[in-house]
Protein backbone atom coordinates (compact mmCIF):
# COMPACT_ATOMS: atom_id res chain seq x y z
CA UNK A 1 0.00 0.00 0.00
CA UNK A 2 1.46 3.60 -1.34
CA UNK A 3 2.03 5.46 1.67
CA UNK A 4 -0.04 8.76 0.90
CA UNK A 5 0.97 12.23 2.74
CA UNK A 6 -0.86 15.58 2.59
CA UNK A 7 0.56 18.28 1.67
CA UNK A 8 1.46 19.73 5.16
CA UNK A 9 3.23 16.37 5.61
CA UNK A 10 5.17 16.44 2.48
CA UNK A 11 6.00 20.02 3.66
CA UNK A 12 7.32 19.18 6.46
CA UNK A 13 9.55 17.05 4.59
CA UNK A 14 11.06 18.79 2.24
CA UNK A 15 11.77 21.16 4.78
CA UNK A 16 13.68 18.55 6.97
CA UNK A 17 15.68 17.53 3.94
CA UNK A 18 16.12 20.89 2.54
CA UNK A 19 17.34 23.14 5.86
CA UNK A 20 19.44 20.68 6.92
CA UNK A 21 21.45 20.34 3.39
CA UNK A 22 21.27 24.29 3.25
CA UNK A 23 23.09 24.23 7.07
CA UNK A 24 25.82 21.70 6.03
CA UNK A 25 26.52 23.34 2.55
CA UNK A 26 26.95 27.28 4.67
CA UNK A 27 29.05 25.38 7.49
CA UNK A 28 31.37 24.34 3.88
CA UNK A 29 31.71 27.73 3.05
CA UNK A 30 32.77 29.15 6.09
CA UNK A 31 35.27 26.07 6.52
CA UNK A 32 36.83 27.02 3.12
CA UNK A 33 37.13 30.83 3.70
CA UNK A 34 40.59 32.00 4.27
CA UNK A 35 41.40 33.70 7.93
CA UNK A 36 41.90 36.84 8.31
CA UNK A 37 45.59 38.50 8.72
CA UNK A 38 46.20 39.77 11.94
CA UNK A 39 48.25 43.25 11.56
CA UNK A 40 51.65 43.03 12.93
CA UNK A 41 54.74 45.25 12.70
CA UNK A 42 56.63 43.28 9.88
CA UNK A 43 60.60 45.06 8.98
CA UNK A 44 62.67 45.07 5.74
CA UNK A 45 60.21 44.07 3.50
CA UNK A 46 60.34 45.21 -0.43
CA UNK A 47 57.80 45.11 -2.53
CA UNK A 48 58.74 44.90 -7.04
CA UNK A 49 55.80 45.28 -9.18
CA UNK A 50 56.80 44.49 -12.74
CA UNK A 51 54.56 45.87 -15.04
CA UNK A 52 54.08 46.46 -19.14
CA UNK A 53 57.09 47.55 -19.81
CA UNK A 54 57.59 49.35 -16.46
CA UNK A 55 58.47 48.94 -12.66
CA UNK A 56 58.31 49.54 -9.59
CA UNK A 57 60.33 48.94 -6.12
CA UNK A 58 59.22 49.89 -2.74
CA UNK A 59 60.96 48.84 0.69
CA UNK A 60 59.44 50.46 4.06
CA UNK A 61 61.89 49.80 6.79
CA UNK A 62 58.88 49.09 8.63
CA UNK A 63 55.59 48.60 8.14
CA UNK A 64 52.06 47.57 9.98
CA UNK A 65 50.72 46.41 6.27
CA UNK A 66 51.77 42.95 7.00
CA UNK A 67 49.74 41.50 3.57
CA UNK A 68 50.53 41.37 0.27
CA UNK A 69 48.11 43.81 -0.63
CA UNK A 70 48.17 45.70 2.04
CA UNK A 71 52.28 46.41 0.94
CA UNK A 72 50.91 46.96 -2.66
CA UNK A 73 48.47 49.30 -1.40
CA UNK A 74 50.98 51.45 0.99
CA UNK A 75 53.57 51.43 -1.88
CA UNK A 76 50.88 52.48 -4.18
CA UNK A 77 49.67 55.79 -1.86
CA UNK A 78 53.74 56.63 -1.07
CA UNK A 79 54.74 56.36 -5.02
CA UNK A 80 51.34 57.92 -6.55
CA UNK A 81 50.55 55.05 -8.88
CA UNK A 82 46.73 53.47 -8.90
CA UNK A 83 45.43 50.16 -7.59
CA UNK A 84 42.13 48.98 -8.59
CA UNK A 85 40.63 46.08 -7.13
CA UNK A 86 37.14 44.26 -6.49
CA UNK A 87 36.28 43.08 -2.80
CA UNK A 88 34.46 39.80 -2.21
CA UNK A 89 32.35 38.27 0.70
CA UNK A 90 32.92 34.98 -0.63
CA UNK A 91 35.31 33.98 -0.90
CA UNK A 92 36.69 36.81 1.45
CA UNK A 93 39.66 38.60 0.04
CA UNK A 94 40.24 41.13 -2.49
CA UNK A 95 41.31 40.53 -6.13
CA UNK A 96 43.63 43.60 -7.93
CA UNK A 97 42.42 44.15 -11.21
CA UNK A 98 44.81 46.46 -12.44
CA UNK A 99 47.47 48.18 -11.40
CA UNK A 100 49.43 51.55 -12.61
CA UNK A 101 46.90 51.69 -15.79
CA UNK A 102 47.56 48.37 -16.78
CA UNK A 103 44.18 45.90 -16.32
CA UNK A 104 43.58 42.27 -16.23
CA UNK A 105 42.97 40.38 -19.50
CA UNK A 106 45.10 43.18 -21.70
CA UNK A 107 46.86 40.78 -23.83
CA UNK A 108 45.73 37.90 -21.70
CA UNK A 109 47.80 39.08 -18.75
CA UNK A 110 47.00 39.11 -15.46
CA UNK A 111 48.26 40.29 -12.13
CA UNK A 112 49.30 38.05 -9.80
CA UNK A 113 51.52 37.91 -6.98
CA UNK A 114 54.73 35.74 -5.38
CA UNK A 115 56.01 35.87 -1.52
CA UNK A 116 59.67 34.91 -1.83
CA UNK A 117 59.01 32.99 -5.27
CA UNK A 118 56.19 31.36 -3.97
CA UNK A 119 52.76 32.19 -6.01
CA UNK A 120 49.97 33.49 -3.97
CA UNK A 121 46.71 30.92 -3.88
CA UNK A 122 44.76 33.32 -1.33
CA UNK A 123 43.10 36.65 -1.96
CA UNK A 124 46.16 39.09 -1.42
CA UNK A 125 44.93 40.43 1.73
CA UNK A 126 45.36 36.89 3.32
CA UNK A 127 48.33 36.11 2.18
CA UNK A 128 50.49 37.53 5.79
CA UNK A 129 54.01 38.92 5.21
CA UNK A 130 56.94 38.46 7.50
CA UNK A 131 59.66 41.02 8.28
CA UNK A 132 62.44 40.15 5.57
CA UNK A 133 60.09 39.11 3.01
CA UNK A 134 59.84 39.96 -0.55
CA UNK A 135 56.63 40.46 -2.71
CA UNK A 136 56.39 40.69 -5.97
CA UNK A 137 53.41 41.71 -8.12
CA UNK A 138 53.66 40.76 -11.95
CA UNK A 139 51.61 41.47 -14.80
CA UNK A 140 52.06 38.05 -17.15
CA UNK A 141 50.29 35.12 -18.27
CA UNK A 142 48.61 33.08 -15.54
CA UNK A 143 51.40 31.23 -14.08
CA UNK A 144 49.84 30.63 -10.53
CA UNK A 145 47.20 27.98 -10.51
CA UNK B 1 0.79 42.77 -40.53
CA UNK B 2 0.14 44.73 -37.49
CA UNK B 3 -2.68 42.53 -36.26
CA UNK B 4 0.12 39.31 -36.92
CA UNK B 5 3.11 41.03 -35.33
CA UNK B 6 0.28 41.85 -32.36
CA UNK B 7 -1.12 37.93 -32.76
CA UNK B 8 2.50 36.79 -32.16
CA UNK B 9 3.42 39.46 -29.18
CA UNK B 10 0.32 37.92 -27.19
CA UNK B 11 1.62 34.50 -27.94
CA UNK B 12 4.74 34.81 -27.06
CA UNK B 13 4.31 36.92 -24.21
CA UNK B 14 1.22 35.71 -22.84
CA UNK B 15 -1.67 37.67 -20.89
CA UNK B 16 -1.23 40.07 -18.45
CA UNK B 17 -0.56 37.80 -15.42
CA UNK B 18 2.62 36.09 -17.17
CA UNK B 19 3.67 39.68 -18.30
CA UNK B 20 3.41 41.28 -14.88
CA UNK B 21 5.16 37.83 -13.53
CA UNK B 22 8.36 37.76 -15.94
CA UNK B 23 9.00 41.92 -15.17
CA UNK B 24 8.69 41.06 -11.82
CA UNK B 25 11.07 37.93 -11.88
CA UNK B 26 13.68 40.22 -14.18
CA UNK B 27 13.49 42.95 -10.98
CA UNK B 28 14.45 40.03 -8.23
CA UNK B 29 17.02 38.63 -10.53
CA UNK B 30 18.47 41.52 -11.04
CA UNK B 31 17.72 43.27 -6.99
CA UNK B 32 18.58 40.21 -5.66
CA UNK B 33 22.25 39.88 -7.98
CA UNK B 34 23.06 43.47 -7.01
CA UNK B 35 22.31 42.95 -3.37
CA UNK B 36 24.88 39.93 -3.37
CA UNK B 37 27.22 41.51 -5.61
CA UNK B 38 30.39 40.51 -3.09
CA UNK B 39 28.98 36.83 -3.32
CA UNK B 40 30.82 35.03 -5.56
CA UNK B 41 28.32 32.04 -7.20
CA UNK B 42 25.46 33.58 -5.32
CA UNK B 43 22.94 33.61 -8.24
CA UNK B 44 19.17 34.90 -8.37
CA UNK B 45 19.60 34.86 -11.93
CA UNK B 46 19.84 31.13 -12.00
CA UNK B 47 16.94 30.64 -9.96
CA UNK B 48 15.14 33.17 -12.30
CA UNK B 49 15.93 31.50 -15.40
CA UNK B 50 14.70 28.09 -13.84
CA UNK B 51 11.36 29.62 -12.70
CA UNK B 52 10.83 31.19 -15.55
CA UNK B 53 11.33 28.56 -17.90
CA UNK B 54 8.91 25.95 -15.59
CA UNK B 55 6.17 28.70 -14.61
CA UNK B 56 6.55 31.15 -17.02
CA UNK B 57 7.11 29.40 -20.16
CA UNK B 58 6.71 31.07 -23.28
CA UNK B 59 9.58 33.86 -24.77
CA UNK B 60 10.17 34.73 -20.85
CA UNK B 61 11.85 31.46 -20.85
CA UNK B 62 14.37 33.42 -22.83
CA UNK B 63 13.74 36.84 -21.82
CA UNK B 64 14.29 36.75 -18.02
CA UNK B 65 17.84 35.40 -18.20
CA UNK B 66 18.83 37.83 -20.87
CA UNK B 67 17.15 40.98 -19.87
CA UNK B 68 19.01 40.43 -16.40
CA UNK B 69 22.16 39.80 -17.59
CA UNK B 70 21.92 42.99 -19.84
CA UNK B 71 20.88 44.50 -16.65
CA UNK B 72 24.05 43.28 -15.03
CA UNK B 73 26.79 42.40 -16.74
CA UNK B 74 27.70 46.16 -17.24
CA UNK B 75 27.07 46.42 -13.55
CA UNK B 76 29.19 43.56 -12.48
CA UNK B 77 32.41 44.05 -14.80
CA UNK B 78 32.26 47.94 -13.92
CA UNK B 79 32.26 47.25 -10.32
CA UNK B 80 33.80 43.83 -9.70
CA UNK B 81 36.36 43.72 -12.57
CA UNK B 82 36.75 47.31 -12.64
CA UNK B 83 39.83 47.73 -15.79
CA UNK B 84 39.25 44.14 -16.87
CA UNK B 85 40.03 44.26 -20.58
CA UNK B 86 37.02 43.66 -23.43
CA UNK B 87 37.88 40.72 -25.25
CA UNK B 88 38.27 38.42 -22.08
CA UNK B 89 35.00 40.24 -20.96
CA UNK B 90 32.84 39.39 -23.77
CA UNK B 91 34.25 35.79 -23.89
CA UNK B 92 33.55 34.83 -20.48
CA UNK B 93 29.87 36.92 -20.66
CA UNK B 94 28.84 34.33 -23.85
CA UNK B 95 29.46 31.35 -21.68
CA UNK B 96 27.46 32.81 -18.82
CA UNK B 97 24.77 33.97 -20.78
CA UNK B 98 24.50 30.69 -22.54
CA UNK B 99 24.92 29.03 -19.63
CA UNK B 100 21.67 31.01 -17.95
CA UNK B 101 19.69 30.66 -21.56
CA UNK B 102 20.12 26.07 -20.85
CA UNK B 103 19.11 26.55 -17.51
CA UNK B 104 15.43 28.36 -18.52
CA UNK B 105 15.26 26.06 -21.64
CA UNK B 106 15.29 23.06 -18.92
CA UNK B 107 12.86 24.34 -16.97
CA UNK B 108 10.87 24.76 -19.95
CA UNK B 109 10.62 21.02 -20.13
CA UNK B 110 9.66 20.55 -16.94
CA UNK B 111 6.75 23.09 -16.83
CA UNK B 112 4.02 20.54 -17.40
CA UNK B 113 5.16 18.72 -14.20
CA UNK B 114 5.07 22.76 -12.31
CA UNK B 115 2.14 23.52 -9.85
CA UNK B 116 1.68 25.79 -6.64
CA UNK B 117 2.59 22.11 -4.66
CA UNK B 118 4.97 21.14 -2.53
CA UNK B 119 6.37 17.83 -5.22
CA UNK B 120 6.63 20.87 -7.45
CA UNK B 121 9.22 22.53 -5.39
CA UNK B 122 11.00 19.61 -4.43
CA UNK B 123 11.48 18.48 -8.06
CA UNK B 124 12.50 22.07 -9.29
CA UNK B 125 15.19 22.34 -5.87
CA UNK B 126 16.51 18.70 -6.81
CA UNK B 127 16.86 19.45 -10.44
CA UNK B 128 18.73 22.09 -10.00
CA UNK B 129 21.45 20.80 -8.15
CA UNK B 130 22.99 19.02 -11.31
CA UNK B 131 21.76 22.04 -13.26
CA UNK B 132 24.06 23.94 -11.02
CA UNK B 133 26.92 21.61 -11.67
CA UNK B 134 26.28 21.54 -15.76
CA UNK B 135 25.99 25.09 -15.92
CA UNK B 136 29.64 25.55 -14.17
CA UNK B 137 31.44 23.05 -16.28
CA UNK B 138 29.60 24.93 -19.21
CA UNK B 139 30.89 28.51 -17.84
CA UNK B 140 34.21 26.65 -16.93
CA UNK B 141 34.96 26.39 -20.12
CA UNK B 142 34.47 30.05 -21.46
CA UNK B 143 36.82 30.85 -18.49
CA UNK B 144 39.47 28.33 -19.29
CA UNK B 145 39.14 28.99 -22.98
CA UNK B 146 39.38 33.16 -22.96
CA UNK B 147 41.43 33.15 -19.77
CA UNK B 148 43.32 30.36 -18.27
CA UNK B 149 44.46 28.60 -21.92
CA UNK B 150 46.90 30.45 -23.10
CA UNK B 151 48.86 30.24 -19.58
CA UNK B 152 48.63 26.34 -20.33
CA UNK B 153 46.54 25.46 -17.71
CA UNK B 154 44.63 22.40 -18.23
CA UNK B 155 40.69 22.31 -18.32
CA UNK B 156 41.24 19.86 -15.67
CA UNK B 157 42.86 22.70 -13.41
CA UNK B 158 39.81 24.86 -13.99
CA UNK B 159 37.88 22.11 -12.88
CA UNK B 160 39.26 21.83 -9.66
CA UNK B 161 39.96 25.45 -8.96
CA UNK B 162 35.69 25.71 -9.43
CA UNK B 163 35.28 23.30 -6.48
CA UNK B 164 34.64 25.79 -4.00
CA UNK B 165 32.40 27.73 -6.11
CA UNK B 166 30.37 25.29 -7.07
CA UNK B 167 29.59 24.72 -3.28
CA UNK B 168 28.76 28.10 -2.92
CA UNK B 169 26.56 27.54 -6.56
CA UNK B 170 24.35 24.97 -5.39
CA UNK B 171 23.74 26.14 -1.72
CA UNK B 172 22.71 29.48 -3.73
CA UNK B 173 20.29 27.20 -6.06
CA UNK B 174 18.94 25.26 -2.50
CA UNK B 175 18.16 28.49 -1.38
CA UNK B 176 16.61 30.55 -3.88
CA UNK B 177 14.64 27.99 -6.47
CA UNK B 178 12.57 27.02 -3.66
CA UNK B 179 12.03 30.36 -2.18
CA UNK B 180 11.47 32.36 -5.59
CA UNK B 181 9.81 29.03 -6.73
CA UNK B 182 6.99 29.03 -4.14
CA UNK B 183 6.85 32.49 -4.24
CA UNK B 184 5.98 32.44 -7.97
CA UNK B 185 4.23 29.54 -8.23
CA UNK B 186 1.82 30.85 -5.77
CA UNK B 187 1.30 34.05 -7.79
CA UNK B 188 1.17 32.31 -10.89
CA UNK B 189 -1.85 30.21 -9.54
CA UNK B 190 -3.44 32.27 -7.03
CA UNK B 191 -3.63 35.21 -9.75
CA UNK B 192 -5.31 32.86 -12.28
CA UNK B 193 -7.76 31.81 -9.54
CA UNK B 194 -8.78 35.37 -9.00
CA UNK B 195 -9.10 36.09 -12.76
CA UNK B 196 -10.80 32.89 -13.12
CA UNK B 197 -13.57 33.64 -9.70
CA UNK B 198 -13.72 37.47 -11.04
CA UNK B 199 -14.99 36.45 -14.89
CA UNK B 200 -17.49 33.49 -12.97
CA UNK B 201 -18.64 36.27 -11.27
CA UNK B 202 -19.50 38.46 -14.27
CA UNK B 203 -20.95 36.06 -16.21
CA UNK B 204 -23.66 35.55 -13.25
CA UNK B 205 -24.32 39.09 -13.15
CA UNK B 206 -24.99 39.33 -17.28
CA UNK B 207 -27.40 35.86 -17.06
Amino acid sequence: MALSLSERQKAILFAAVLIPAIGGLYATTQLIQPAPVQATTVDFVRLDIGGDGWSIHYGPTNTTNNTAFGLLLEASKALSFSVRWSNWTWPAGVLVTAINGAANGLDDRFWQYWVNGRCGNVAADREAIRSGDEVLWNFTVITCG
Amino acid sequence: MTSRWKAALDRGLGDRRSRALGILLIAFAVIGKLALLSYANLEPIFAASIIAGSVLGRWWTVIVPLAAMLILEPIEWGSLYPGYALDAIGGVTFFVITGFLFVGIAGRRLRPRVAFRVGSLALLTSISVPLTIVYDVWTDVGDWYFLLRHAGESFGTVLEMQIPFTVYHILSSLIFVPLFGAAFTFLHYHLAEVRATGEDAQKAGAS
